[in-house]
């Protein structure tokens, strides 16, 4: 029996002012506003929230501060922000606009991996989440970056081990191959970074209907789940997720 | 009723104070940021939260000469210390490296002594051993956010336990008017705004 409950996570992209859910990272549609939507998940029982600015690192620029600051009032449940976090001020901006976490990905990815060791020393592990997009080539997984659209150097679970050893203190591991699809997740996938991993690990990318979500947790205990697509279209809502887990595992 | 004036310790790492802040704004009291030395005297109350590690707030504190002031103040002054804000309180912690902290209550600050992975991230239940006003109004089924990699080893003051993957450890305690939580009360939905809101009462 375990002794922790899978955390309920939303994920909300978001583009220039609206929640998007992208379909393999592709074909955006909206779906909300930020602020109406994070209040919404937060009243309806999510143990946390993930917003990305799936745009900001492709533009170069940062988030819209205000924006977060804005979305962030009378939230009282952890908010982990990520999209665009080039360095140590960036997060510093995060937190000091109502981020808990902030969630690194193209910058530690592409150019600079010491902005995890940097921001780990000032901020914490517990708030430094690096944001994984993995896409299946043959046997193996590559990390993208900016959405699934471009590719590094590094293997999924060498990287994995990699932030770990710099400091990073949770992973939320997303599937270019999967997100969006609602097809169920990428169990090889999650299999392979979860046997590898000292941190918590946060599932995402596939599910479509509660089976999905009940059958990995099954599989898994993941510390988390991140939900998307199952949630903004009103397929599921995070009670009955949470009822069917409970009941399937007790 | 005249709400007390609670400072909130900011030592410029950021880190959560912003919601600190706005969490204890919710409860109706008069909440203000405690930058320097001078801005001590102008608050009944002190609030400690932490984000960071344990060597990066005491080195800050000492910098700034702000160390000896702050150890004065909780000494009569109501402080309810929160998460890195609770561990620091300690004698010592072990973080990185062996750092004495503001010795305001005993115990130690070590990695967290369990078999699962670190951070302990998530909601958890506690166990309280000990009556406290912090605990006005909360029962075993209320939960708190917790998100940590370092346990206060105390059995004196501790107020209240929680488990992790078969771990027991501190997650709360009082000495006379000093408090602290290892959770998040500010991101612990209405549980945790009880919590603040008891401590505004104190």
């Amino acid at each position: 029996m375990n002794s922790f409950k899978t955390r309920i996570i939303v994920k909300l992209e978001v583009k220039s002012n609206h929640v998007v859910k992208p379909i393999y990272f592709e074909g955006l549609r909206r779906v909300g506003t930020p602020d109406e939507m994070l209040q919404k998940y937060f009243s309806d029982g999510a143990d946390e929230l993930i917003y990305i600015d799936i745009v900001a690192s492709l533009y170069q620029r940062g988030i819209d501060y205000e924006q977060i600051k804005k979305a962030s009032e009378s939230l009282y449940i952890p908010l982990t922000v990520g999209g665009g976090i080039r360095s140590v001020d960036d997060c510093s901006r995060l937190f000091d606009s109502g981020a808990d976490k902030v969630c690194i990905n193209t910058h530690a990815l592409q150019s600079d991996s010491m902005l995890i060791n940097n921001a780990v020393k000032i901020f914490g592990s517990q708030a430094v989440v690096i944001n994984i997009e993995a896409k299946s080539i043959e046997d193996t997984w590559t990390c993208y970056s900016d959405n699934g659209r471009i590719p590094s150097l590094k293997d999924v679970v060498e990287w994995v081990a990699e932030v770990e050893d710099r400091g990073a203190g949770e992973i939320i591991l997303q599937s270019v191959d999967r997100d969006g699809s609602r097809k169920g997740f990428d169990f090889n996938l999650i299999s392979k970074v979860m046997e590898r991993s000292q941190v918590p690990v946060i599932i995402s990318s596939g599910a479509g209907d509660i089976n999905h979500i009940v059958d990995v947790v099954k599989e898994f205990n993941p510390h988390g789940i991140a939900l998307s697509s199952v949630l903004h279209y009103n397929d599921l809502d995070i009670t009955l997720i949470k009822e069917s887990i409970h009941n399937e595992l007790t | 009723m005249n709400l007390p004036n609670i400072g909130v310790v900011n030592i410029g790492s950021s880190g959560n104070v912003f919601n600190v802040v706005r969490s204890i704004n919710s409860t109706g009291a008069k909440c203000g940021l405690i930058n320097q030395e001078d801005d001590l005297s102008k608050y009944d109350k002190i609030v400690f939260p932490g984000v960071g590690s344990f060597p990066y707030v005491m080195d800050t504190l000492r910098k700034n000469n702000f160390h000896d002031a702050l150890v004065n103040s909780m000494k009569s002054k109501p402080t309810l210390g929160i998460c890195l804000g609770l561990q620091v309180l300690c004698r010592v912690g072990y973080e990185f490296k062996e750092t004495p902290g503001l010795n305001i209550i005993r115990g130690e600050v070590r990695k967290l002594n369990c078999s699962g992975v670190v951070p302990n991230m998530g909601f958890r239940t506690i166990e309280m051993v000990k009556e406290s006003p912090l605990f006005k109004g909360i029962t075993k089924k209320d939960e708190f956010y917790f998100m940590h990699s370092y346990e206060l080893i105390n059995h004196t003051e501790s107020i209240a336990i929680s488990e992790y993957s078969h771990h027991h450890y501190v997650c709360a305690i009082q000495k006379d008017h000093v408090f602290g939580v290892q959770f998040h009360p500010e991101k612990s939905r209405e549980s945790g705004l009880r919590i603040l809101k008891n401590f505004v009462d104190f």
